[in-house]
């Protein structure tokens, strides 16, 4: 049924982090897990995934002293999601 | 929210629409620098105006002493402010380069003010208002500007018929009320309710 959208994007947390990503600039960490109500280790592993995916890139820096991870979509993410709305939409317009 | 993998094609749209409005909605400004440089701007232009009716001398004093105070004011305020935000948007970036852009036009008129002639200058001041405050109203989305930034043009159209006369300070301080200082407290008034 599904066997069309992406199953790094089909994942309710992933989406969400990418919606959100395909909106903004840039976020950080601790504004994607505001927005998605997620603890921080699932955030971080579902971070890990996209990223290993190619579909976002992940910065670490500092702001006064305190360790900040910034996160920002990336073409291949925008091309993914785009691709994933088109399938979902294809399939509601079928059934 | 944990990590479901049996979606509904209905819910993951749903949830699309739900995060992207969640950016979306995101009021980009919160009038701090609308407000802060529409009073101080309003307050040296009165002031001004007041010295030359009472005839003090050397009113103009106020313009190169509370200028180059609100431009560091203002930076430093817009300097917290970015290391603050926890989240960067398009609107954020496009709104830094239209004021950036704003206080090169601004800054680069000023200097060329003795060249122009100051009764000139009102009017290329209050065109750069207009055309700042009618772009940040439409990215904003926000009426109050753009209706605002109108006022700006037609108190710049105005200006080129009062010539060398005081009267251009009340001009201008008109069109600070009504572009900067009322859609400033109005966008301030909104974003405050966004952030309860």
């Amino acid at each position: 049924m599904f066997k069309d959208l992406d199953p790094i994007l089909h994942s309710q947390l992933r989406l969400a982090v990418i919606s959100l990503l395909v909106s903004v600039k840039e976020a950080e960490f601790t504004y994607l897990k505001e927005q998605t109500d997620a603890t921080s280790g699932n955030l971080s592993v579902q971070l890990q995934k996209l990223k290993e995916a190619g579909y976002i890139e992940i910065e670490k820096k500092f702001k006064d002293n305190y360790p900040q991870t910034i996160c920002k979509i990336t073409p291949g993410g925008i091309n993914a999601f785009e691709e994933y709305v088109k399938n979902i939409k294809s399939y509601l317009t079928k059934h | 929210m944990e990590n479901a993998e049996n979606l509904k094609p209905e819910e993951s749209l749903r949830l699309i629409d739900s995060m992207i409005n969640t950016a979306k909605n995101k009021l980009a400004d919160d009038g701090f620098h609308l407000i802060f440089w529409g009073w101080l701007v309003f307050g040296a232009a009165m002031s001004h105006y007041i010295t030359i009716m009472m005839n003090i001398p050397y009113g103009y004093a106020v313009w190169p002493i509370l200028m180059p105070l609100g431009g560091i004011i203002s930076g430093f305020y817009g300097y917290k402010q970015v290391k603050k935000d926890k989240v960067k948007t398009y609107i954020d970036v496009y709104l830094g380069y239209l004021w950036g852009a704003f206080a090169i036009g601004m800054v680069l008129t000023l200097v060329c003010m003795p060249k122009h002639g100051i009764a000139n200058t009102y009017f290329f001041l209050m065109i750069l208002y207009g055309i700042a405050t009618f772009v940040s109203g439409g990215l904003l989305n926000f009426k109050p500007l753009i209706i605002g930034s109108l006022f700006s043009f037609a108190c710049a159209g105005i200006s080129v018929f009062i010539g060398e006369s005081a009267e251009q300070l009340l001009i201008i301080s008109v069109a600070l009320l009504f572009s900067y200082i009322i859609p400033g407290h109005l966008l301030r008034a909104k974003y405050k309710s966004q952030n309860v």
